[in-house]
């Protein structure tokens, strides 16, 4: 089933990320402290990149003088 | 009136010059008892050419002889340069080459068969993301220190009592930071009890913690039958049935357990002597002495050897029993690149032109010191062209082959036997039982003067207690099954069973695509690891396949290089290498572990018609 190929997916790419990162070494709550870290950095830049890429596109446009 | 004794130490340099050094010492009568030492500065002349070794004066000067070489006059001038005359040319311009192949090409007359040895450089993106883990390791260790010392958290390790803290400080924090934040982690892929003889298979004690790693307890279970691929078990001698055991059961109804003495006291039995004219006989050299521990055999029968104003030149990366003893005799110790002969000649030639630091004295002796089998690489000593070095500079070779004896070489002589050599031509042979005998303690060989020199004189010979008798009976039965004394086959079968494992094993490894470091002839088997948190995931996972392995890290290897060692032995058959290789491939595509960027034989099917596509 589909979904269960997914979950399956998605659980080794988070393994392969605790390796990488060293996270598989630490404790759970450690874990949480990082992931979260992590999360609100990304989101935080995510956001960031919502509220300010079409004032940042308009100007780009505007210098290569495709809009007025 | 002094009297002055004049002695001349004759040198054999290059272009086969001889150039007498002199000492110069002064005997002085009662009346003239103040007159000080003149010190000789040690000039000599020589001229700078380049030279070609060719083929045939390599195989001269590896007996011995002197190469004879003809003179320019016009650069007979120049004073105190050491260039352009080596024996090993260094690469004419830097390259930095895909792998670190230490150049085996150059002076393949010394070798009757190929030295194939790779060491494949870390790949870039898996080394940054190594300095990537640890240093979120090391952010973590801080915040948890920080945790432990404001009392947040319950503090694990050695701490002064609360009305100690005003004094000295007993214990370095800092230093320990690495154990306690990194090593206590993945402890438990170390110190696992065993509970049975440790051969091909062995049984684990099961253990499981509560806290992390800081306590363990035992569940009561064993776990059965675990393929041991961590064990020095080259020829399979560790069991506790057959031949050997049977011996040593006889001799402890003999001898008893305990000597109770040293050798020099009255704790010398003639089981000892028979062991000693044994091994004598098994290496080829004229005496041999034994002692009750390996690493005792290096850090105390150095110092024995050399002393202050003597030069020992050892490898980059030598044991810790070797350095330990190198330190303790109070010699000057000069590093060399692991296994780089250029490095070696490029120490000895400054060694012998400049002689002692600030005095520029000759040195009493230079003692070059290498191992057999690096356990840590996988690699094996260059051992033709250290001879023809330590022949052209008069220098002394101590060889510690603790790895290679019985593993090594057609008739499992070790190393020496490997390279067909002369026993002769190594001055002091070292080596341990623990390995391919199945027991303990270690010997030396060499030349009857150098033997008897150290029973009166190595601190191990004098003060520490004898070997075991069992322990030598094991080895003495062990040792006449290897070398067919016996009337069986049994030590030639093992001695080729090892060989095409490791052939298998290698060949296997280097198949799915791991990187494996060292010599193809080498029973230690070096898989890198690099990230920290893949060493302990490697050791866990291998355990729950029923498979036991030895990883290692910093501080054994360099922070990012760290690496599972696979130890394979005769007492494996085709069917364990077959279980554990497929285990092995598992847990590496389950860690991604695969990072040989070498061209895999497989899938070239489908590359050669998409590119036939391509081209029309």
């Amino acid at each position: 089933m589909p979904l269960g190929d997914c979950w399956k997916h998605l659980s080794w790419f988070y393994y392969q990320y605790l390796l990488v990162t060293a996270l598989y070494m630490l404790e759970p709550w450690e874990r949480t402290v990082f992931n979260s870290l992590l999360i609100s950095v990304l989101g935080m830049a995510v956001y960031t990149g919502y509220v300010f890429m079409p004032q940042h596109i308009m100007a780009i446009l505007h210098y290569f003088e495709v809009v007025q | 009136m002094g009297v002055v004794f004049l002695r001349a130490r004759a040198v054999t340099l290059l272009g086969g010059r001889q150039i007498r050094l002199p000492l110069i010492s002064f005997r002085t009568s009662r009346l003239t008892l103040y007159k000080p030492r003149t010190l000789i500065f040690v000039k000599f002349r020589v001229a700078s050419q380049s030279v070609k070794m060719t083929e045939s004066s390599a195989s001269k000067l590896l007996n011995g002889e002197a190469c004879q070489r003809a003179l320019r006059a016009k650069n007979a001038g120049k004073n105190g340069f050491v260039k352009n005359h080596c024996v090993f040319e260094h690469p004419r311009k830097y390259r930095r080459p895909a792998e670190k192949n230490q150049n085996a090409t150059s002076n393949s007359s010394l070798y009757k068969k190929p030295f194939s040895e790779s060491f494949e450089e870390t790949p870039l993106l898996v080394a940054v993301l190594t300095y990537m883990g640890y240093g979120i390791l090391t952010i973590f260790g801080y915040f948890r220190d920080f945790l432990r010392h404001w009392n947040i958290e319950k503090c694990h390790i050695a701490h002064e009592r609360e009305q100690q803290k005003d004094f000295v400080p007993l214990y370095q924090d800092f230093e320990n930071f690495y154990t306690r934040n990194l090593y206590m982690r993945i402890r438990d892929n170390w110190n696992r009890p065993i509970c049975s003889v440790p051969g091909a298979k062995v049984d684990l004690v099961e253990r499981v913690t509560h806290n992390y790693n800081w306590t363990f307890e035992h569940t009561g279970k064993v776990v059965k039958d675990v393929i041991n691929m961590g064990s020095y078990n080259y020829l399979g001698f560790a069991e506790n049935t057959g031949a050997c055991a049977g011996a040593a059961i006889e001799t402890t109804h003999t001898y008893g357990v305990g000597v109770a003495s040293t050798r020099c006291e009255i704790g010398n039995l003639d089981i000892h002597e028979e062991l000693e004219q044994l091994v004598a006989r098994f290496l080829g050299v004229e005496s041999s002495m034994a002692f009750g521990m390996g690493f005792a055999t290096n850090s105390m029968n150095i110092p024995a050897l050399t002393g202050k104003g003597c030069l020992i030149l050892s490898d980059e990366l030598n044991h810790a029993s070797l350095v330990l003893g190198a330190r303790l005799s109070g010699s000057t110790i000069r590093v060399f690149k692991h296994n780089n002969m250029q490095s070696l000649e490029k120490l000895l030639r400054d060694a012998i032109a400049h002689g002692q630091p600030r005095t520029h004295r000759p040195w009493k002796k230079i003692l070059i010191v290498v191992e057999g089998i690096y356990s840590m690489e996988g690699s094996i000593v260059r051992l033709p062209e250290v001879v023809a070095l330590k022949k052209r500079y008069k220098a002394y070779l101590y060889l510690d082959e603790a790895h290679s004896i019985g593993a090594l070489g057609p008739n499992g002589r070790g190393v020496v036997d490997y390279f067909g050599l002369d026993p002769k031509d190594v001055d002091i042979m070292m080596g341990t039982f623990t390995k391919s005998f199945g027991a303990a303690g270690g010997y030396i060989g060499g030349r009857k003067e150098l033997i008897d020199y150290l029973r009166c004189h190595s601190h191990s010979a004098l003060y520490a207690t004898s070997m075991s008798p069992p322990v030598a009976q094991q080895i003495i039965s062990s040792m006449k099954i290897i070398m067919g004394e016996d009337g069986s086959t049994l030590g030639a079968d093992r001695l080729r069973q090892l060989s095409e494992n490791t052939t298998y094993f290698r060949r296997k490894l280097r198949e799915m695509g791991f990187i494996i470091y060292g010599n193809d002839d080498s029973p230690v088997v070096p898989l890198m690891l690099y990230m920290p948190a893949k060493i302990g995931a490697f050791g866990r996972e291998m355990l729950k396949r029923n498979i036991g392995t030895v990883v290692v890290g910093f501080p054994a290897t360099p922070i990012i290089e760290s690496r599972a060692r696979f130890c394979v032995s005769a007492a494996h058959t085709r069917e364990m290498l077959d279980t554990a290789l497929e285990a092995i491939s598992e847990v590496g595509d389950l860690l991604q572990l695969k990072y040989s960027r070498r061209g895999r034989p497989l899938s070239s099917l489908g590359w050669s018609s998409e590119e036939s596509l391509l081209q029309d």
